[in-house]
């Protein structure tokens, strides 16, 4: 996997737990204790009542395509031989919002609201990414 | 707040060369600023406050503004907020005087963003590259081929679309609207009609934007002088008076709730007219930050002048062009005669009610100017409303 030219994430110290359990196939985020809310990215006090008593919870990995984007400009080298690709704001089912890659269906054919979920992309020993293709009927 | 209205005034407005300068941002504001003191009958001496905006990556910007200028400010500092930053200039200028830190206030914006990415061998690079790389997405984003600002307000404008049955063909109404003006304005970049196949013609950048949908990619600067209406009345320009302003920023996120559907324009406009007491009805110009066509559609519905999800038949109606019921982005906007994050449309806000321009280029009997400013990362919105003293 060296040959990997595309951005690899850095994860900060806050967003480690995350990508430590991606790397295991887990979809992890934030949940408060305290109003049970889930948020994205993560940070030190629940956005919602800003309690500090949270636990990184698994999420279903099921949400909907809240809006995509579908790129023919190459805005990174790596990207060359993607064009066009699409990028996606996934609403997950606990609620918060990422961005990713819908995977597994032509651009043209994706829509707001498409049920979606998780398919995890290793990409180093470290990395995995949290895709998201089409759920299946 | 509207203990304020018309206490304040802008008394001179300048830019500086547009387009394919090739000149450092810092030497076009200061371009600017001295055609604005030159407007104003002004010189630095009447100066004490320096409100401005620059590139990303210039520490203290203000202060190096202040310097060329050759003025001591009791009052300056540089802003943070995007193209919402340079309508917050004219109101932090208000304040400062208000709160009698300043007297005599020049607020501007410089930027040199064709130069920056043209600068390796002629080839473009992406307005992204503007942003100082320390200060670019380290992770959830850039691993997805996901960059910059195009696609953000495409996020925006394919929910619209979705939502509200919004299309390409709405978007391409603004764009040639503001492209014809653009061409009764000498200054204006863009020299070329545009018809509807001009825009669907134009590759794709990040769909459903195309290249006539994104603005353009500008070296240039504007400045205004802000000052007490009571001083004004001694200077050689009529004012124009500030009679509203009112920032509100989503700053939850862009893509967090409905904020990429309906902006702190809606918060923001909603303030601003009640300081100016006034409404939608009243506005006699608009000129609308314009970064993307749809970002102009979204903002004619969150500040009321048609309901949400009828930008698309609003603009259809041709109500944009001059002659309609809202002439907006008269000099061509950033998408047509420069990108200057907004300053050049406070600029022409503040001329349409000098009534300034021949019969091709004036709003007829214009009184009343609504301007907005968006930005940051796609949350920080202002409004300002001039009125024709």
């Amino acid at each position: 996997m060296s040959d990997y030219k595309k951005p690899i994430p850095v994860p900060s110290a806050e967003s480690q737990p995350y990508w430590d359990g991606l790397r295991e196939q887990k979809l992890m985020m934030p949940r408060c204790n305290d109003c049970s809310s889930y948020w994205f990215p993560p940070s030190l006090l629940c956005p919602r009542c800003n309690s500090a008593n949270w636990t990184w919870t698994k999420t279903s990995g099921r949400g909907r395509v809240f809006s995509y984007v579908v790129y023919h400009r190459v805005y990174h080298p790596a990207f060359a031989q993607e064009v066009p690709y699409a990028v996606a704001v996934v609403e997950l089912d606990e609620g918060p919002r990422m961005y990713s890659n819908v995977i597994g269906i032509p651009p043209d054919k994706i829509v707001c609201d498409m049920k979606v979920e998780v398919a995890y992309e290793p990409i180093t020993d470290a990395i995995t990414l949290p895709k998201f293709k089409p759920l299946a009927a | 707040m509207a203990a304020l209205r018309d206490k304040y005034a802008i008394v001179g407005t300048g830019k500086s060369r547009l387009g394919q300068v090739g000149a450092n941002s810092l030497a076009l504001l200061e371009e600017a600023i001295k055609n604005a003191l030159v407007e104003a009958g002004l010189t630095n001496k009447d100066i004490d406050g320096v409100v401005v905006r620059g590139a990303d990556d210039i520490y203290s910007h203000h202060q190096m503004v202040a310097a060329r200028l050759g003025v001591d400010a009791s009052f300056s500092t540089s802003l943070d907020n995007g193209g919402a930053s340079q309508i917050l200039s004219i109101i932090l200028a208000v304040m400062a005087i208000e709160a009698g830190l300043a007297s005599t206030v020049v607020c501007g914006y410089g930027r040199d963003s064709w130069s920056r990415t043209h600068a390796k061998g002629g080839v473009g690079l992406p307005q992204n590259d503007l942003i100082p790389a320390a200060q670019r997405p380290k992770e959830h984003g850039p691993e997805f081929g996901h960059f910059g600002a195009v696609s953000q307000h495409a996020f925006g404008a394919r929910r619209h679309m979705f939502e509200y049955g919004t299309t390409r063909d709405d978007f391409a109404q603004i764009a040639m609207a503001f492209r014809e003006h653009a061409l009764r304005n000498p200054e204006a970049v863009m020299k070329k009609p545009m018809t509807l196949e001009d825009y669907y013609k134009a590759r794709l950048i990040v769909d459903p934007f195309g290249m006539f949908d994104c603005s353009l990619n500008s070296d240039g600067a504007g400045a205004v002088i802000v000052t007490s209406t009571e001083r004004a009345k001694s200077l050689k320009q009529k004012p124009v008076l500030i009679k509203g302003f009112a920032t509100h920023n989503n700053t939850k996120g862009w893509i967090e709730e409905d904020h990429m559907l309906s902006t702190g324009a809606v918060e923001s406009g909603e303030r601003a007219f009640k300081m100016a007491g006034l409404g939608p009805k009243d506005v006699d110009t608009a000129q609308i930050y314009d970064c993307f066509t749809y970002m102009v559609l979204t903002q004619l519905e969150d500040y009321g002048f048609c309901k949400k999800g009828e930008g698309g038949e609003f603009v259809r109606s041709g109500a944009l062009r001059m002659g309609g019921t809202l002439p907006t982005n008269t000099s061509g906007g950033q998408l047509s005669e420069a990108h200057v994050e907004g300053m050049l449309q406070i600029v022409e806000g503040a001329r349409q009610l000098q009534g300034i321009y021949g019969p091709e280029r004036q709003v007829t009997d214009a009184e009343i100017a609504l301007v907005s400013g968006h930005g940051g990362n796609q949350v920080c919105h202002s409004t300002l409303i001039l009125g024709r003293a």
